[in-house]
């Protein structure tokens, strides 16, 4: 009887002690941005760690991202606080399942950045949380074969295609360097910067004449781009080994090299077309399931993600810059200050033609990407007919518009009702 | 005569340089990369990054010392070991008196049986994630090493299955009939008889269970969040890290499972002194 009574008392001491923990638990801050080891740490170490409350950072692969989170919802009982991912994963995401956040005082300095937040809605889904785009870096060796009369802060595509021909030329190696690997960021590179410089549209000029050209001169970089980038993932760990002295790719994927080598590597805006110099900016945002166990406490969280002193840590620890109005101060990391004057220089371009991100599209947001990457691969690695490629993927393109009846976005003129293939 | 004496070579020992050099290639193709593994892990950021590559470890411990300092490291580790410990002796409990049934009764559907159980492998994770994470956080078994094992039980049992069905067939009944004829049950003659024979068995298809646990990621990922284990913790996070970190990951996530292994490796062996008999 006695050992019964002493059983019964030390499992309600333990039960009791696991709700103890379960309701100081720290805010779950699920996420899918600051992946590499290294900056994970860096945001609970320097970001988080300024936090009134413990946060818990998690990041993840995007698959157990939403699987987590939709088993989440549909039990209706959940354990992550704040969600971090970038705009088109939030876009992919039913609004009725994210609290809005326009009540809460907080946003970004960007208009723009602001309305996309609302996805489309009247309410404020996400808070625009971080930004970064896409940029050129180069292997200082490469340099000397730069064509005449180029200028490294303006070049233009044909440009580039020469510069990377001369020293394919010189070395016998082709040395420019493109994300085409199964975890490369290829397709923001024709919906942001390709199909913007030369047929100043995404969508509606899919299949046009200047598509057509578009991809003539994709077929062209690639015969002086290094093949083995279908392997490649992370242009900063080509740039450091030396396979590629030239190449185009996310700040965040570059900036291991600016870091590691600084005095090796610079980095420069990305070339322009006959319609511009297309680019793409990328927004990361904050937002808050509605199954977050502790509501205050996530909003708490999201405040000061948006603080200026947070944004210039998270800058540091992920190289993802600034949202709000800040100074930015001098002794930043070296693939900071590379990367800031370069995307500064490309946005101050007098041909500056920005893309916005893909909006509007939902869980079709990987089916788009689908068909850029489908093209790419038929046209350039399988050599296939460009008109024919084209036509064909026109139909998949429109079906995912009309499907979705996401109107255009820049630089696309602007739609009633679903963005129109033309 | 001496011509003919000269010519043909002796066949034993081709056989013998075929044999040399397939046991050669099979070490190489298993310590190559381990030992590539544990040079980059011991060598400096730069090293690793550098070309050509040295094959002498430098023993430079920055990138091991950044992982000695990262969050949690040690508790997903403690949980990975929980997690497989408890999957081995789960699948083991469920999956051994199921191949015994197999290889020793005649019952309906059992060719059907066999298949049904292979099949458990043939539904992806990432598709049974979702439904399987609803229920457990409706029951919950969310976030707990309990819950993450059963899951990981199930990937395991075939393995367990199929491995003890053809241990067991390999043991002839008449061993067993002998020792009901000397006073044994069905119990004391599985439990004094069979057992000893098929213990060798038993640990290779617990090396099985614990390998499948330790590497499984998506269910880790999607079912446990503080309790995570060491794969779900660090696997889906290396693959975007720089370089060095990466090997030094791995090195992190092999050898706990290299020393499991090198412990229980007599037993392994002499299953297949079984099997050769």
């Amino acid at each position: 009887m006695k050992l019964k009574v002493k059983l019964t008392s030390a499992v309600s001491a333990i039960a009791l002690s696991l709700t103890a923990v379960a309701v100081q638990a720290d805010v779950l801050f699920w996420s899918t941005q600051a992946k590499p080891v290294e900056e994970a740490q860096a945001m609970r170490d320097q970001v988080l760690s300024g936090a009134d409350m413990a946060v818990d950072y998690q990041p993840n692969d995007g698959g157990p991202w939403l699987t987590r989170l939709n088993a989440e919802l549909q039990a209706s009982s959940g354990s992550i606080g704040v969600l971090g991912a970038l705009h088109g994963d939030f876009s992919a995401m039913d609004d009725a399942d994210l609290v809005d956040l326009g009540s809460m005082g907080v946003a970004s300095a960007s208009a723009t950045f602001n309305e996309l937040a609302k996805l489309g809605t009247g309410d404020m889904q996400y808070i625009p949380w971080m930004q970064a785009s896409y940029i050129m870096a180069a292997s200082k060796e490469a340099l000397p074969y730069l064509p005449e009369g180029a200028d490294i802060d303006a070049l233009t595509y044909d440009q580039l295609i020469a510069w990377a021909g001369n020293i394919k030329e010189a070395t016998g190696e082709a040395k420019f360097g493109f994300p085409a690997g199964p975890k490369g960021l290829k397709h923001r590179f024709f919906q942001g910067y390709l199909y913007p410089s030369y047929t100043n549209g995404v969508v509606r000029t899919f299949a046009s004449d200047e598509a057509v050209t578009a991809w003539e001169k994709m077929r062209e970089l690639w015969a002086v781009t290094n093949p083995a980038s279908t392997n490649f993932s992370f242009l900063q760990e080509q740039l450091l080994n030396g396979d590629a002295w030239i190449a185009f790719d996310h700040t965040s994927r570059l900036a291991g090299a600016f870091n590691e080598r600084p005095d090796d590597f610079v980095a420069f805006p990305a070339p322009a077309g006959p319609t511009g110099r297309g680019f793409m900016p990328v927004i990361a945002g904050v937002a808050i399931p509605r199954t977050a166990p502790d509501m205050e406490a996530s909003k708490a969280v999201v405040a000061h993600m948006l603080k200026p002193e947070t944004q210039l840590a998270t800058l540091r620890a992920t190289n993802f810059f600034p949202v709000v109005d800040v100074e930015l101060p001098g002794d930043l990391p070296p693939a900071v200050q590379a990367a800031g004057g370069a995307v500064a220089k490309m946005s101050g371009s007098a041909d500056a033609n920005p893309g916005l991100l893909p909006a509007g599209l939902g869980a079709k947001g990987g089916d788009f990407n689908r068909v850029f990457v489908d093209s790419f691969e038929r046209i350039v690695l399988a050599g296939q007919d460009i008109r024919t490629v084209l036509d064909d993927q026109k139909g998949k393109l429109a079906a995912i518009m009309n499907e979705t009846s996401a109107p255009c976005w820049a630089p696309d003129a602007p739609s009633e009702g679903a963005c129109p293939v033309e | 005569m001496t011509m003919v004496s000269s010519a043909p070579r002796d066949p034993r020992r081709t056989g013998r340089y075929v044999y040399a050099t397939a046991v050669f290639l099979l070490c190489a193709w298993v310590l190559g990369p381990l030992y590539l593994l544990f040079v980059n892990t011991l060598s400096s950021p730069e090293a690793v990054n550098s070309f050509p590559k040295t094959y002498v470890p430098e023993f430079n411990f920055e990138s091991i010392e950044f992982f000695m300092e990262f969050a949690g490291m040690t508790g997903a580790l403690w949980n990975s070991i929980q997690v497989a410990t408890l999957t081995m002796i789960m699948s083991i409990l469920v999956g051994a008196p199921a191949g015994y049934a197999l290889s020793r009764f005649e019952f309906k559907g059992k060719e059907t049986f066999r298949i049904l159980i292979l099949l458990t492998r043939a539904f992806p994770l990432p598709l049974l994630a979702l439904p399987l994470a609803v229920l457990f956080i409706r029951t919950g078994l969310d976030d707990t090493i309990f819950g993450l094992a059963l899951v990981h039980t199930t990937l395991a049992v075939p393995f367990a299955v199929l491995i003890t069905f053809s241990l067991f067939s390999g043991i002839p009944m008449e061993l067993e009939e002998a020792a009901w004829t000397l006073g044994c049950n069905r119990l004391t003659a599985f439990i004094k008889v069979v057992l000893p024979l098929i213990l060798p068995g038993i640990t290779a298809s617990a090396i099985f269970a614990f390998v499948i646990s330790w590497n499984e990621v998506f269910a880790a990922a999607v079912l446990t969040i503080e309790n995570r284990t060491l794969t779900a913790f660090l696997l889906q996070n290396l693959d975007t890290s720089a370089l060095h970190l990466k090997f030094a990951g791995g090195f992190i996530l092999v050898v706990p499972a290299l020393i499991f292994i090198f412990a229980v490796r007599k037993y392994l062996f002499a299953m297949w002194g079984i099997a050769n008999r």
